[in-house]
């Protein structure tokens, strides 16, 4: 029985070891970026990183990010003039983007369609909007170098809070226990193909043993009267992030999507004159997908629609000269 | 509780670990713990259906000493009556009442009556009821054709009843040689346990990496035919040949492996049906617990092949049509398994049913000749070809299937649909089928080499394979869970 354990044991840390040495030639997972707060509060990428972000089993999705000085992932540096004419895009993952080539961005896109244009992409994954007013108000002198700004906000996600803090669950992450597990690459490719998710299903099972889950009740018993007050808070919180840290209405654009957002909302960005562009109806019209497969982000395709409704609302509203 | 599950590699090291450490040399505590462990495992699923299992065991202890304590035949067969219309009964009422419900409003639908349907059961089909009532009835068998003396140990019997490796998909064991083994002190034996720890990780590599992977390619080909070409469907069939293989095999050398872990050697259920050179040996090769229990329980008793050839043919239709109807409550199944003896027929009447019985494809020779080649892929063709019916929802998108595959005699790419290389899967299969047949002379050695070194190799391939093909979006039970 000794015998069986120790060749067990002498076996499983083989493999794991020549696992972790594959896993580690073949790229076949992804790296993760060290993130940190800056000087000012505002929660971003350590700058001067480069690295391979990996989607999916078998390199499915495989890209390379490169974060540039200001501390986001961009083939350029942000340095906004007078002269110049740039443009900003604050978002979330999608503006992020490391789910692509960083030659291959949106922003990159725009500029390959309009002539004479910077495109700074601020973009951070988990970003939500008071993270976003706030960057933007921590940097005002760099954005005010910039003649406009287009910023990312899904209603249902990034609107839960009316104040900026910096978010401990992101910066937890940075903990020198998350560093160290980070380093074993056979545990990042593990918990990316889902692996864990069994553990954690099990974990939740046994400590909720005998419980109702309460996400679950919430999610089914909304009423309309909660829903509607749940929005109303979110349109509160709004409200408060663009008095606490100021809102250009004439320089800054939110880039929505209608179908995902409420019509109440709409409403009051109409009645207090904050100017949106809503590319839901051209992700409808296309034939061919607009997300990756894998997860919810825009593919390639997604990315060029973007990059043209920004591109034409630009030339609509500046100047013809700017279409190449 | 499932083999590809978390619980159950959680559970598997405890009860080793109980068996080994705290019952060992203890035969009744050892026992008792499987059996235990055995209700564990299948209450885990749902705990309601144990009674089941309880009933079963309990109605065919009795019958069996019933059986053995009377010389009278009539009474005697009266028993066995007893534990057939009961097991049977079991499994008409909870697998197939309202298939036969709705076999009957259909059938008068076509003479002309409409009835509603007012005895519709909502009846949840209790896992593994198909495999532990044949298990059970075996044993009554057995002991009316006084092959085996019944036991008189309760919890013995209820531990060959319920034996958790293989209580919910097999293999359909024979009392002669599982209560057999249970009744008996067992031993911790080093080589048993590496080879079962062998298989199990080679059952894990083919539920995973072949069924698992393939399984959303499967799905997506019968669920959409109307819109794909042949090329795209015969793909379609030729991939679930595999998945089912893969799945149902799979299933049972873990289970194999599993029982080794406690001392028990299982039958072995597939034998590299891949490489069968007629349907004769597809049928010794496939399954081959069910077709063991067919012949010696419903071919054997109806005269098998020593009474004429033309009720050896009938034998063989009732033997296939049944086994096609246990597979499920569906007309898909039993033509299926029409389709199987009409297969058959014709290699038994050229005499040609037993010829390979004691050989594998390239006996002799490292390559399998041509002729060989040809047979085997005949053989494939036309056991791909019968897994359309199995498939498919309903006899009519099974013809459907077939009529497509026919007149719309197209090709186009297929492209995954979850977005992944089909090269991929291509490659895979490639190398999976040229390593079975690497191994295809010892189903219960699937890593035998000489050199540590090529084993290691080899089990790290394994483990990488089920690393790169692991997705967690897909559905991973076992085919025959249903069933």
């Amino acid at each position: 029985m000794k015998q069986l354990f120790f060749k067990i044991a002498i076996y499983a840390f083989l493999i794991l070891l020549v696992l972790e040495g594959i896993i580690r030639i073949f790229h076949l997972t992804k790296d993760y970026p060290a993130r940190y707060v800056d000087r000012l509060g505002v929660e971003k990428w350590v700058p001067d990183q480069e690295g391979y972000s990996v989607t999916g089993i078998r390199r499915q999705n495989f890209s390379k990010y490169n974060i540039n000085d200001f501390g986001y992932n961009s083939y350029r540096e942000f340095k906004p003039t007078n002269d110049k004419f740039e443009i900003a895009l604050v978002g979330d993952s999608f503006v992020e983007g490391f789910h692509q080539h960083y030659y291959n961005s949106t922003g990159k896109k725009i500029e390959n369609l309009l002539h004479g244009i910077e495109v700074y992409e601020f973009g951070y994954a988990g970003y939500d909007f008071a993270d976003e007013l706030h960057l933007i108000h921590k940097y005002q002198a760099t954005f005010d170098l910039i003649d406009h700004v287009f910023i990312g906000l899904k209603f249902e996600n990034d609107l839960h809070r009316g104040e900026y803090n910096i978010v401990p669950d992101r910066i937890k992450l940075e903990s020198p226990m998350y560093r160290s597990l980070r380093k074993i690459k056979l545990l990042v490719y593990l918990q990316n193909i889902g692996a864990f998710s069994a553990a954690r299903e099990l974990t939740r099972t046994l400590l909720s043993f005998g419980q109702d889950n309460p996400d679950a009740a919430i999610i089914e018993t909304e009423s309309k009267e909660s829903k509607k007050q749940r929005y109303l808070s979110y349109i509160s919180n709004f409200e408060s992030l663009v008095n606490t840290y100021g809102y250009n209405k004439k320089r800054y654009t939110l880039l929505i999507n209608k179908t995902h957002t409420p019509m109440v909302f709409l409403t009051y960005l109409d009645l207090h004159g904050f100017t949106y562009l809503d590319f839901s109806e051209s992700f409808q019209k296309s034939v061919r997908p607009t997300t990756l497969i894998y997860d919810m982000h825009w593919n390639d395709h997604g990315r060029d629609i973007i990059a043209q409704l920004i591109s034409q609302y630009l030339q609509s509203e500046f100047n013809d000269n700017l279409l190449k | 509780m499932v083999f590809n599950s978390l619980e159950f590699f959680m559970f598997l090291p405890m009860v080793f670990v109980l068996y080994w450490f705290v019952f060992n040399k203890h035969l009744k505590g050892q026992n008792i713990l499987l059996l235990v462990a055995s209700y564990v495992f299948y209450g885990l699923w749902d705990w309601r259906f144990l009674s089941l299992i309880l009933l079963s065991t309990i109605v065919d202890y009795f019958v069996g000493l019933r059986i053995y304590n009377t010389d009278d035949s009539l009474k005697r067969k009266r028993w066995l009556w007893v534990s057939v219309i009961f097991n049977v009964g079991l499994l008409g009422f909870f697998k197939y009442f309202n298939f036969f419900v709705d076999s009957w409003i259909d059938f008068s639908s076509f003479l002309g009556y409409n009835i509603e349907s007012p005895w519709m059961l909502r009846i949840i089909l209790p896992v593994g009821i198909s495999f532990y009532t044949f298990q059970t009835m075996s044993y009554s068998f057995d002991v009316y054709y006084k092959k085996l003396q019944p036991t008189t140990d309760f919890l013995s019997f209820a531990a060959f009843v319920s034996f958790f490796p293989q209580l919910v998909a097999g293999p359909i064991e024979r009392a002669s040689n599982l209560l057999s083994q249970i009744t008996n002190p067992r031993q911790f034996n080093y080589h048993q346990t590496v080879s079962g720890l062998k298989l199990i990780l080679w059952g894990l590599f083919k539920k995973v990496v072949i069924a698992d992977s393939i399984g959303p390619i499967v799905d997506d080909i019968f669920a959409n035919y109307t819109a794909y070409p042949a090329s795209t469907l015969v793909l379609g069939v030729t991939l679930f040949s595999f998945q089912v293989y893969g799945d149902f095999s799979g299933y049972s050398d873990i289970a194999i492996g599993t029982a080794k872990l406690f001392g028990i050697e299982l039958m072995s259920n597939f034998k590299f049906p891949n490489f069968s050179r007629n349907v004769a040996e597809y049928w010794q090769r496939w399954h081959v617990s069910l077709s063991t229990w067919f012949r010696h329980y419903v071919y054997i008793p109806l005269g098998g092949s020593r009474v004429s050839k033309l009720k050896s043919v009938r034998n063989i239709c009732i033997v296939f049509l049944i086994s096609g109807f246990w597979h499920g409550a569906n007309w898909t199944f039993v033509f299926w398994g029409g389709f199987h003896a009409l297969a058959f027929i014709p290699v038994f009447l050229m005499g040609r049913n037993t010829i390979y019985k004691d050989s594998v494809v390239g006996q002799n020779t490292f390559f399998p000749s041509l002729i060989e080649i040809g047979q085997v892929l005949l053989t494939f063709g036309i056991v791909t070809f019968s897994r359309i019916f199995f498939r498919s929802e309903s006899i009519t998108d099974a013809f459907q299937f077939i009529k497509r595959i026919v007149t719309d005699c197209s090709y186009a790419p297929y492209n995954h649909p979850m977005g992944y290389r089909m090269i991929d899967y291509y490659i895979l299969i490639a190398l999976f089928v040229l390593y079975e047949y690497r191994i295809r002379k010892d189903e219960r050695a699937p890593f035998k080499f000489k050199s540590k070194v090529v084993r290691f190799i080899f089990y790290t391939i394994v483990v990488l394979g089920m690393l790169l093909f692991y997705d967690d979006q897909v559905d991973r039970s076992f085919i025959y869970f249903q069933f």
